[in-house]
This record gives structure tokens, sequence and C-alpha cells, in this order.
């Protein structure tokens, strides 16, 4: 801040301030100090102060070489770069607009071969259900496809948001590729809220259900337990009844 | 928490407790709002004073630390305080504040320093003018009031935060734990600087004949002040 104070005053004030004593030039820093002027500083010491900043230390590695994280922790990519080599078109897509979906961006990838083809044949190899191999070509965020076909996608081919109606052959969602079938499936999962609650019953049931058993009282259970006896009895051989 | 027939039934998930502040040796005076200052001391001093603005410049040695409270207004710069500015500070924080559960403490005594002015209008001369009214000076690094009691740094620190910016300095709200953690961040900026060159040395061995272009208390300010004003990005 000083050092751009001093740059952009030069020589401070007024033509006739600056002849007053061309060394002593005004520092002007949004208040005067308590006198009716502003606290003029001479240059050498300006110079001095230049000098003698804060300089941080440097990490060993500088941060441009380092492979950028996302928020998520994955290894992303910065553009299209060396993960899209091979592929003649990159597609970008924004995720969460709208539920129905324009075209996205599609752009040639530099220095990548065109090569013809349809997107059921970059599907195929795959293997519909498998992960995408390269996950710097994924993006969590911005859905980014890359296409080995010259010709751009039909429109609605790829959707963030699963729509059973659409005449998609696939979708990709979560770094996995899925079919039509695998995205109808993956429309009818419950949501996260009910999975969690159904995971936290299931495992306290069985708690839940001693409590309420211990509740009842000790001729209830003594009863539960006699009624158990006969019926093992009655289905297999003998058997020892539980001590107490 | 206790289910039918006073049995524990355990529920899933808390993962994190926080656990409440322990207010224990907290104890709220009998007066917790702020006492009123007059604009003139009792004594009123005759003899005009010079202006002596050395008691602005340089760092504070006195009021740099907390005492009763938990949390205050650091003072980042120097200046003067007077009765306007005494009386925004106590009718703020004591409208903000919650006298049952707060309190709040003054750090700088009432306005000691008359402060002449002549009369508008008039040329040079004619001697010193009269007293006009008095101040309070105050040096960087000087609490100005502090707040405790039983709350937390993030109810206190709006109101903190809205008197901090009314003042003629640059001041900010800290609390014991923030001020601790200001002054260990400027050692290890210290400690860490790459720059073989500071201030410090090249004043001490008058390298290059330095001094005959600095001021006798750059020895003892290395750099970090300059007339009123606190050098915080300087080491």
């Amino acid at each position: 801040a000083v050092a751009a104070k001093m740059a952009a005053l030069g020589g401070g004030g007024t033509r006739w301030r600056r002849a007053w004593l061309p060394a002593l030039q005004l520092l002007r820093r949004g208040s005067k100090a308590v006198t009716r002027h502003w606290k003029a500083m001479h240059f050498q010491r300006q110079k001095l102060l230049a000098l003698t900043e804060y300089l941080p230390p440097r990490p060993a590695v500088p941060p441009r070489c380092l492979p950028c994280h996302n928020t998520q922790g994955r290894e992303v990519g910065r553009g299209p770069g060396p993960a899209l080599q091979g592929f003649g078109r990159a597609f970008s897509c924004g995720c969460g607009t709208q539920p129905g979906w324009s075209l996205w961006k599609s752009f040639p990838v530099p220095g990548g071969s065109p090569i013809c083809g349809t997107l059921r044949s970059l599907v195929a190899p795959w293997g519909l259900g498998m992960r995408a191999p390269c996950r710097s070509c994924i993006h969590a965020k911005e859905g980014w496809a890359a296409c080995r076909s010259e010709q751009s996608l039909p429109e609605g081919l790829w959707c963030s948001v699963p729509m059973p109606s659409s005449r998609s052959p696939g979708a990709c969602i979560d770094d996995t590729i899925l079919s039509r079938q695998g995205v109808e499936n993956f429309a009818r999962l419950p949501s996260l809220e009910v999975s969690q609650g159904q995971t936290v019953a299931a495992l306290s049931l069985l708690s839940s259900q001693t409590s309420s058993l211990l509740q009842r009282g000790p001729s209830h259970l003594t009863a539960l337990l006699d009624e158990h006896i006969r019926r093992l009895r009655d289905s297999g051989g003998a058997t020892e009844p539980p001590p107490g | 928490p206790a289910g039918p027939g006073g049995v524990a039934v355990p529920r899933a998930g808390l993962k994190k407790l926080a656990l409440p502040p322990d207010y224990s040796g907290i104890t709220i005076p009998e007066k917790p709002k702020l006492k009123f200052m007059d604009k003139v001391p009792a004594v009123p001093k005759v003899q005009r004073e010079p202006r002596r603005l050395r008691d602005i410049r340089g760092p504070s040695e006195v009021a740099t630390d907390f005492t009763q409270g938990q949390y205050g207004i650091l003072a980042l710069g120097g200046g003067y305080l007077h009765w306007g500015h005494f009386e925004m500070i106590r009718l703020t924080i004591g409208r903000s504040m919650d006298p049952k559960s707060m309190f709040a403490v003054w750090r700088v005594p009432a306005p000691y320093k008359p402060v002449t002015r002549k009369s508008l209008g008039h040329r040079m001369g004619g001697g010193k003018g009269p007293v006009d009214h008095f101040v309070t000076a105050v040096k960087s690094g000087r609490l100005v009031v502090e707040v405790g009691g039983r709350c937390e740094f993030g109810e206190v620190r709006p109101f903190l935060a809205r008197v901090a910016q009314k003042l003629p300095f640059p001041a900010i709200p800290v609390s014991r734990e923030s001020l601790q953690e200001m002054r260990r961040e400027e050692e290890a900026k210290r400690l860490d600087n790459q720059n073989p060159w500071t201030f410090e040395r090249v004043v001490a061995s008058n390298m290059l004949g330095m001094r005959r272009y600095l001021s006798p208390y750059d020895l003892q300010l290395k750099g970090r002040y300059w007339g009123k004003f606190f050098l915080k990005h300087r080491v």
C-alpha cells in the first residue's frame, strides 16, 4: 500500500507544495495526523520501508505445479487438457439449472484427432453401470463428457435429473454411466432422508423391541418364554430350558 | 432421554456435542453499565498545556491486556477521545448489552488533557487560545472498553464493531483468545520473514546513513509506527 501510494503520488500535493522540500513527500492515508496537515515522509524513508517489507516463506513446490483439487477432494483437470486426448469433441453441461435441458456447449478438443463414431460406441466399451474410466473428464459439478462423435449430440441426451420420458439411451449420474433402465431404477430410489431413517430404524429395532419387552412385566415375559419353549419342543427335539 | 416406563431409549446420533461454556467464575458487579464520564475534570487546569503529540505516538504501555472482562475494543492507531466519543460508547454499549448477564468497564481515563482553540476568523498571533475542551490520549494497542459476563464473543462483536467504527482511530473488537492469536501471528510473521533486510537492523546499525532521514524515535518504533498510525502490514 505504501509502495502504491508512493508510485501514485510521486511528488505529493500541488506544485507549490512540492517545491517546499522535494524530498519530503506528503503521504495521504485517509486521515490527517492530529495536526492540520498530512504527515510528510522523507523519500529515503519510503524507499527503506519498501525495501524492508515482509516476505512470506515460499513453498518448495509452487502451487501452479501441483494438481488442483475441487471441494470434494477429487483431482480435476484444468479444462480439457490431457484428460480428453483422443476424443474429437467434448461436451459440457450445467447441472441443476432446469429439469429439461438444452444442449450443452460443444467445442473441439485442442490437439485432439477427430474420430468418427456415435455415442453408443463410447458407451459400449465402457459398459453400462460401470464407472467412467477417467475422472478428470467427468466433473461432479459440470457434467463433462467426451464423445468420439463429430456430430453434436441430440437434445436431451445427458441429463443431471433422471427423466423417464426422455428419448435418451442413457445418462451419466454421479460418475456412473447408466442405461435407460438404470436411470429408471435410480429414479425410483427413495430420497436420502428416507433411506437414513430406514437405516436408523433397522439398527434400533432390536433395542426398541427389547425395551418394550422389558416394560411389560415379569409375568408376561415368563409366559412368552414358556410359549417359546413349547414351540421348540413341538418342532424340534427336546430343548433344554434356558437357565433363570 | 427417558422413554415410557422410565426406561432410557437410546437415540441414534449425537456425533458432536459442544458443551455449554462454563461461567462459574464470573461475577457481575453492582453497576454493570459504563460509568458516566465528565466533560471537564473536577479540578480544571488553569495553566494551558503544550500540545505534546507524543502521547499519541507509538505503542501503548498501559491497558494492553484484559483485566476483568473477556471482550473489548482494541485501538489500532493513536488518537484523542473527547466527551462526544465517550457518550457514544456509553450509550451504544448500554443500549446493546443486557445488564443482568453482562457488564462493561472503562479502560481509559476521563478527559484530562486541555485542548486550546483560537476563535474563528482571527489572524495568527495574540498568544495561545483559551481552553476549548478536554480529551483523552489513546495510543495504539490500548484497550478502550472491556465487556464481560455470561455472553459469547459472537453476541458481543456486532455492537462492539459498530462502536469501533465510530472511533477516531482504527479499532477492532477482540476477545482474550483473539488477542493472543493476533500476538502469536505477529510473532510468527516476525520469525519467518524471508527478507534479510529489516527496518530494525538498518536503523540500529545506521546502514547507508539512514538515520539522517529517520527520526530518533524510529529506533524504538522500528518502522511499525508513523505518527499516530500503526502500520499493521509491516513486520
